[in-house]
């Protein structure tokens, strides 16, 4: 019996790191390309588009990075302090643009904005103007690229730091009320740097995912990374350079994220002091709340009605019988299915991660739990070679004797891509959640003779449910919306959402693309819907 | 918990059913056209054997193929563009194929040097001109060559230097002209670009009926599409308003490229990929190809769509290897990024 214990105890130890293994040789696979050969390729990247590249990969870091704290910080703090009007149904309302990935905001903006599209169109017939004016800019170029992007991804940012400001103590704010401050002071000098923390996180995960689009910048024509990698990939067979250029790609990753952590534990508290007060609203009136209201609506009409709007004119532009064929329900079970195995799997493997690191899991752990949070930066048509390699890998070594099947081209290489694209969000999340979790809960639980098993199950859980829950809708949100691995690994008949709508789309066949479109932004307002009744029932001075 | 044991029942059952044995065919394939399906089912009902497809982007599913090696189950690879199955050519992906049949249907030059794979149905890549600004007088005998003359500045409209049927054009003319020749004519191109490129070849078609662009590149299908009105309105009538123009007819030819397909290697059911292929290009497949997708059959014995023909049909052709796209594809991609062509 003793030794099944401690069998026991030490596969609790060791299954994480066996996970973790698997999970991470896909990105080694591709970072070792950096030390192989360089071909002449390299040269004419060098010399010709690397330049372009990386400028225009800043730009739209730092484009995407502004304007989307200020949507996130702004309307969270708006939020939290001040009652305005309509803000009850907006609190939650305006984390729905989740559900529309980026590349399809990217569709429907060239659908309104282009010289003939319809919102041009509109203004056209309205004002009756001339034939060729095209009233709204050109969208096709980095601009809308950033616009794109901001929209689509503030609500992380808001997610975070609105937690962040609501368990803000009401003392803190007296007191700098108490040295002078107005509200401006107020907001930026001292509630900006106290979540801080919270917004470099949520910035963390908008950059990643901003860098490692191809839809959305491809459809724009904005020459960056992605596009690049795929270039030279594609259009000069070279994957060799090509994994070069992405590893590159990572190591940018890298650096952000270490800033990140840099900034967690330089600000390393758990938040809630004992003096906790309920942070009181401020009854805006008259001008100012339309002010309010109307800066935070907007983001939620730019990232999500203006969009369903489009597609909606496409869907009622095309014969309804098409609407719901029996490919697209297909594509939806197939969608619906991957999204809740893969969810479920990186909500389990991120809390034993963290709670393992929470009592000191050694180093190796720690980084590695890291490193694969790279995942999500990293395109997704790479990390399908990477595993596809790694697969090929066992397959010829292994599969043949043991397993019977190949598994290259399974649905095991899909969910590998799903469960490493994803765990990035997911550790995240569960990592905040242990974070506002008081150490010294841990210590009075040790002290009363709980082993750290009971403490999981018994005090941990239970405070960390919403965190789980949150963990897997943003899973499977990000599931819905995965495209380029999914186009690679996916096995034969099998298609999701996201495939069908980008197969459409690419070639402008827009009115095709706009029901699984539709049902992309549907299914993926299910889990936002869960996370915005999180919202509502969450109040200062609950976790 | 009785949910759990039908679903694990279930499961088991469909990863089970995968490796019952079937006459089968696998086909992983870049050609995303509805109307192919009906052509799929139509060879089941004939032969008896079932068709499995995985359709994405080409490159993508040679990486694939690639990776999968001799694990592969894919049978038979289709893409559109020579570049690409000489590019999986060259990966080793294919398998020669032998039939009698075939290669009395297709001709040589639509061919792999040693029948590595073959076309399935041809387009050319052509000029589109608005007609109410230039008639086909106007533009008679207009060669790829003038397109880079001073006298077209900011007049042209045509897509990214990605897309793969530009690559295949200017690697066509570096193995006609040379890389030098090339170089010169494609940086006067770029010169005469009405904007940067931006959207598909059928954007680039909509702008030319929109005083845009006066000459539009693009591939001769397109046109078809639109003017069929499945594509909507906003296409039809921009349609209506262009032509086509069949370039270098006193030179060279117009470009050609193809939709082609190959056996796989590793395949493990080439007697029912022969099969396909041959049903492929049959008179009944032929035309229900180019009823729905406008581009040219290659069985001699099948005409056209009409609403494609409208625009000619006994242009010259570029009779050169379509097999040399692939040659001199990476060499024309680096031009492109030195002529500045985004």
């Amino acid at each position: 019996m003793a030794l099944l214990n401690q069998l026991l105890k030490n596969m609790f130890r060791f299954a994480p790191l066996i996970f973790l293994i698997i999970l991470i040789t896909p990105l080694v696979l591709v970072l070792l390309s950096l030390f192989g050969e360089y071909n002449d390729n390299w040269n004419h990247l060098y010399n010709y588009v690397l330049p372009n590249y990386v400028v225009n990969s800043i730009l739209l870091i730092l484009g995407v990075s502004v304007l989307s704290t200020i949507l996130g910080v702004g309307t969270a703090w708006l939020m939290t302090n001040f009652d305005f009007a309509n803000k009850s149904w907006l609190e939650w309302a305006v984390i729905l643009p989740l559900a529309v990935p980026p590349y399809i905001l990217a569709y429907t903006f060239t659908g309104l904005f282009d010289s003939y599209g319809s919102a041009n169109e509109l203004v056209k017939t309205l004002f009756t103007l001339d034939e060729n004016y095209a009233f709204f800019p050109n969208v096709r170029n980095i601009f809308g690229a950033i616009i794109v992007f901001a929209f689509t991804l503030y609500p992380y940012i808001y997610l975070t730091t609105r937690m962040a400001f609501i368990n803000q103590s009401r003392s803190l704010i007296e007191a700098g009320k108490l040295l002078g401050f107005n509200n401006w002071a107020l907001f930026f000098r001292l509630a900006v740097p106290l979540v801080r923390p919270a917004l470099i996180a949520g910035l963390a995960l908008v950059i990643m995912e901003t860098l490692s689009d191809f839809g959305a910048v491809e459809h724009f024509a904005v020459q960056t990374f992605t596009t690049g990698i795929f270039r030279t990939w594609f259009g000069m067979y070279d994957l060799n350079t090509a994994m070069q250029l992405s590893s590159i790609l990572m190591i940018f990753i890298v650096f952000f994220i270490l800033i990140e952590r840099y900034e967690r534990n330089r600000m390393s508290f758990t938040y809630a002091g004992s003096t906790f007060k309920k942070t009181s609203k401020k009854k805006l009136r008259g001008f100012k709340s339309l002010c309010a209201f109307v800066f935070c609506f907007s983001p939620l009409f730019i990232g999500f009605i203006l969009p369903i709007i489009e597609l909606t004119n496409w869907a009622i532009f095309y014969p309804s019988e098409y609407f719901f064929s029996m490919n697209i329900l297909n594509s939806l079970f197939n969608t619906a299915t991957m999204g809740l195995i893969a969810g479920i799997i990186c909500t389990i493997f991120a809390l034993f991660i963290n709670f393992l690191n929470r009592f000191g899991g050694g180093n190796f752990l720690k980084l590695s739990s890291q490193f694969l949070s790279l995942g999500y930066a990293l395109p997704g048509l790479v990390l399908a070679v990477g595993i596809i390699q790694f697969f090929s890998l066992i397959d010829n070594n292994f599969s043949k004797y043991f397993l019977g099947f190949s598994l290259v081209g399974s649905l095991l290489g899909l969910l590998l891509a799903y469960i490493i694209k994803a765990y990035a969000l997911a550790n995240n999340t569960i990592e905040s959640g242990f974070q506002r979790i008081s150490n010294s809960i841990d210590d009075v639980s040790l002290s009363l003779n709980g082993s750290k098993l009971k403490i999981f199950y018994k005090v941990h859980m239970p405070l960390m449910k919403t965190s789980i829950f949150t963990s897997l809708l943003l899973v499977i949100s990000e599931v819905i919306k995965e495209l380029p691995a999914t186009l690679i690994l996916r096995p034969f008949n099998f298609d999701t959402l996201a495939v069908t709508t980008y197969i459409y789309a690419a070639e402008e066949r827009m009115y095709e693309a706009a029901s699984p479109a539709i049902m992309i932004v549907l299914t993926g307002l299910i889990p936002i819907i869960f996370l915005s009744q999180l919202i509502r029932d969450s109040r200062p001075g609950k976790s | 918990m009785k949910n759990i044991n039908v679903l694990s029942t279930l499961l088991a059952l469909s990863i089970f059913t995968n490796f019952v044995f079937l006459s089968e065919v696998n086909i992983y394939t870049s050609r995303h056209y509805d109307s192919d399906v009906m052509l799929y089912e139509s060879f089941t009902e004939l032969t008896g054997i079932k068709v499995n497809i995985i359709s994405s982007k080409s490159q993508a599913l040679i990486e694939r193929l690639r990776s999968e090696g001799s694990n592969s189950p894919a049978d038979i690879f289709i893409t559109v563009d020579a570049g690409n199955l000489w590019k999986a050519q060259n990966y080793g992906l294919f398998r020669r194929i032998n039939s009698k049949k075939i290669n009395e249907i297709v001709p040589k030059n639509l061919r792999g040097e040693n029948n590595e794979w073959i076309a399935l149905a041809k387009r050319s890549r052509v000029i589109f001109y608005n007609k109410d600004i230039y008639s086909k007088a106007d533009l008679q005998g207009l060669s790829y060559k003038d397109l880079s003359s001073p006298k077209w500045k900011n007049k042209i409209a045509i897509r990214s230097s990605n897309n793969l049927y530009n690559q295949s054009l200017v690697a066509s003319m570096i193995a006609k002209y040379g890389e030098s020749y090339t170089e010169n004519w494609a940086k006067g191109l770029v010169e005469n670009f009405a904007r940067k490129p931006q959207g598909n070849d059928r954007a680039q078609i909509i702008a030319v009926a929109n005083n845009e662009a006066d000459l539009a590149i693009a591939n001769s299908y397109y046109l078809g599409l639109m003017l069929s009105g499945k594509k909507g309105e906003k296409q039809l009538n921009a349609g209506k308003k262009v032509s086509i123009l069949f370039p270098s007819q006193n030179e060279e030819g117009a470009h050609i490229n193809i939709s082609g397909a190959g056996i796989i290697k590793s395949s493990k059911n080439y007697d029912n990929a022969i099969k396909f292929l041959e049903f492929m290009l049959s008179e009944q497949a032929q035309k229900h190809l180019v009823e729905n997708t406008y581009e040219y059959p290659i069985n001699k014995n099948v005409e056209p769509s009409a609403l494609i023909s409208q625009f000619g049909l006994n242009f010259k052709e570029n009779i050169s290897k379509v097999s040399e796209f692939g040659k001199f594809n990476s060499a024309a991609l680096k031009l492109m990024d030195r002529v500045g062509w985004q």
